[in-house]
């Protein structure tokens, strides 16, 4: 389903090289885990494949059901079926929950050909999606993201996520700031959605996730490259090792070698 | 001579030989006539040199047409369709002024709670009622404001409010001013006075429509004195044609324990000048000042807002909105002024501007003036355009960039209006930020 080939891209600002020849495979039904240690480029991978402006991609390829997204705009990525769960999700004050929900529900079933919910039938279809996160219906009226915890930011970006109902998903962080009651109930709604039809890649700096997550194959980014996969064996070896085993040993004038 | 000086004087002598067929009607307006005419003599007309006039380009005001007095012109627009800015939970607490002019026609008022005055203001001057002669002209206090004055030397329909102690008026009462096309360019002075006696509680919806896009120059005051205990909450709406000048001067005078509420969204107008003065005159007061700017075009918006704590223990809070596209220019000047012994005062001021485009102009000066040493005030002033990454976050749930733009405009506007509890005002606020927000149809554009 997602192909990435030799991935190479820059802070489009200042010119800085995050990802350095990135490969990487996800298949329908596949759960990857992508680790790495802070600054490795994880976040950069899901914003880049997302579209995020800030980056431009200098070589390589991105190839989503065969076809090449790297000259779509983020949101006609969106509308293929591709949904980042963002790591700091936005506040957007003045804009209800529910009405971003149902602006971006509907622009997504237009383009892939599904139909679209008049106000009753969105409002059936949100508040049965709602128990998947156990998330309150007042945080429907509510302005996007504006007031919510840490925790209700999280949960809401995989609420969206089961509103949407993608075909890829990205979930940069979604862990991070949660505590273990809110981890089970994220982690659980993300094993509700997740199927024989999509695919999801977990960004995260913490094994802790995939107790309850397990994941089919798990990568580890470091420097801007993959440079090794594996089963949820490397993740536990991971948590007891740390990263230095897979550090490249010597360094020469600060270069890598 | 400059020209522009010029045609000051011109301004000016056209106003003043007319302004004497006014009197004859009623001392109270007529002696209020003469002190302005003195006062329009004796003050000069702004420039850029004036602090208060800096940024204010006063040149489309001066350019063109003379303004002639309103009642010299001929009204050519149809009013049959005014009904359709009448508000449902006004029908029976409106009057309605075309081009300044009272129209009995077009004004309700129904039955009220005993003592309560909801009428022309020319009326009440000509029956020299006790009210409205001890507080016409006490708190318009505008020093060397040569539009005061302006306003006082014609002064003749407007709307006078008078609420007594204890009554509560629960219908919104909707001050509406029309204002039609015409052959000439004209002006209209309407005028104000609302009184709120003690424990008093009222709303009021001042409305100013253009029906077409001459060009015509409005200059409201309205006076608001807010006995002990009473409650106003006002809200202005500025829907003056796009070639219009607005220049309104709102100002309250704040009793122990009442409430002034204002909020004011201009939309409308080639150049506005809103200049509110709230003043507290006692202790224990709340007062809001809060604004919405929604422009385009080539229009200048100029708010010059003064919030004067004279007594200890007030809350007084501002949070002044503007969104400015196309090449429209945004000012703002919000003074707070806390007088020595004005201990506990806990003022809250902030000006946010969201630019839309690179041709858009803000200029912003917060101007605190504090005098006394325990007091909590907090001021801010911000200029922006949207985040990149609020774009890209609505844009990865696959909204268009346009769509993005505008739900976020939209959101940005949306807090200043949120506190206005007439429904449909609220609705009608709700849309005309969204007909703002949402681009003309092209078919509009080239009409």
């Amino acid at each position: 389903m997602l192909e990435i080939k030799n991935l190479h891209a820059i802070v489009e600002e200042e010119g800085t090289e995050i990802l350095k020849g990135v490969n990487l495979t996800v298949n329908k039904g596949e759960v990857h885990a992508i680790m790495g240690p802070n600054g490795s480029g994880k976040s950069t991978l899901s914003k880049v494949v997302a579209g995020h402006p800030a980056y431009e991609v200098t070589e390589g390829e991105v190839l989503f059901e065969g076809e090449d997204i790297l000259e779509l705009d983020p949101d006609e990525r969106a509308h293929l079926g591709i949904f980042l769960a963002f790591q700091y999700p936005v506040e957007v004050p003045g804009v209800s929950n529910k009405r971003l929900l149902r602006e971006s529900y509907n622009t997504v079933a237009e383009k892939r050909g599904r139909e679209e919910l008049d106000p009753l039938q969105f409002e059936d279809y949100v508040r049965e999606r709602l128990e998947l996160v156990e998330m309150d219906p007042k945080l429907l009226e509510r302005s996007v993201n504006a007031g919510f915890s840490g925790g209700e930011k999280k949960r809401n970006e995989i609420f969206q996520m089961a509103v949407l109902d993608p075909k890829l998903s990205f979930l940069d962080e979604t862990d991070s700031g949660l505590d273990i009651d809110a981890l089970k109930i994220v982690a659980n709604g993300i094993n509700h959605i997740a199927d024989d039809d999509n695919g999801v890649v977990l960004v995260t700096h913490y094994q802790r996730i995939l107790d309850y997550i397990e994941p089919d194959i798990v990568h580890v980014m470091i420097n801007g490259q993959i440079v090794k996969s594996g089963d949820k064996d490397l993740a536990i070896k991971l948590e007891e090792e740390g990263y230095d085993w897979l550090q490249p040993k010597a360094q020469v004038n600060g270069e890598l070698k | 001579m400059s020209r522009v000086a010029k045609q000051e004087i011109t301004f000016l002598k056209d106003l003043l030989t007319y302004q004497s067929n006014l009197n004859g009607r009623s001392t109270i307006l007529d002696n209020l006539r003469r002190e302005s005419v003195e006062k329009v003599q004796s003050t000069a007309f702004p420039t850029p040199r004036d602090e208060d006039w800096r940024f204010t380009n006063l040149k489309p005001l001066l350019r063109g047409d003379t303004f002639v007095p309103v009642q010299n012109v001929t009204a050519v627009s149809d009013l049959s369709g005014i009904d359709q800015y009448y508000l449902p939970e006004a029908q029976n607490s409106r009057l309605v002024f075309i081009n300044g002019e009272y129209s009995e026609e077009h004004s309700s008022v129904g039955k009220m709670p005993e003592g309560v005055v909801i009428g022309n203001l020319a009326d009440a001057a000509a029956d020299e009622d006790s009210v409205l002669s001890e507080h016409l002209n006490k708190y318009a206090e505008y020093e060397d404001d040569i539009f005061t004055y302006f306003n006082g030397a014609f002064v003749n329909d407007g709307s006078f409010i008078y609420v007594p102690e204890d009554v509560t008026v629960k219908a919104p009462i909707h001050l509406l001013n029309i204002y039609t096309d015409a052959d000439d360019s004209y002006f209209v002075t309407p005028r104000t006075l609302v009184v709120g006696d003690k424990n008093s509680d009222m709303t009021i919806i001042e409305d100013h429509i253009g029906l077409a896009d001459n060009r015509y120059f409005t200059l409201p005051v309205i006076e608001l004195k807010l006995f002990e205990g009473s409650t106003i909450k006002h809200v202005r709406i500025q829907r003056d044609s796009l070639n219009a000048f607005h220049f309104s001067r709102p100002a309250a005078h704040v009793a122990k324990n009442a409430d002034y509420e204002s909020y004011t969204i201009t939309l409308g107008a080639r150049l506005s000048r809103n200049d509110p003065k709230i003043v507290a005159t006692d202790e224990e007061v709340n007062f809001t000042v809060d604004g919405l700017v929604l422009i385009d075009g080539d229009q200048i918006a100029d708010t010059h807002s003064i919030m004067d704590h004279k007594f200890p223990h007030a809350e007084s809070h501002q949070l002044h909105k503007c969104v400015i596209n196309g090449e429209a220019h945004s000012i703002f000047n919000g003074k707070i002024y806390v007088r020595p012994h004005a201990q506990k005062i806990d003022s809250f001021q902030e000006n946010r501007n969201l630019l839309l485009t690179r041709e858009g102009q803000v200029n912003t000066k917060p101007q605190l003036e504090i005098f006394a040493d325990d007091v909590l005030c907090s001021h801010g002033a911000t200029i922006g355009q949207l985040e990149e990454d609020e774009v890209f976050y609505m844009n990865s749930r696959g909204l268009s960039e346009q769509k993005a733009r505008e739900l976020l405009t939209y959101g940005f506007a949306l807090e200043t209006i949120e506190n206005i509890e007439v429904e449909s005002v609220h609705k009608l606020l709700l849309k005309e930020v969204e007909r703002y927000t949402t681009p003309k149809k092209e078919a509009e554009v080239v009409a």
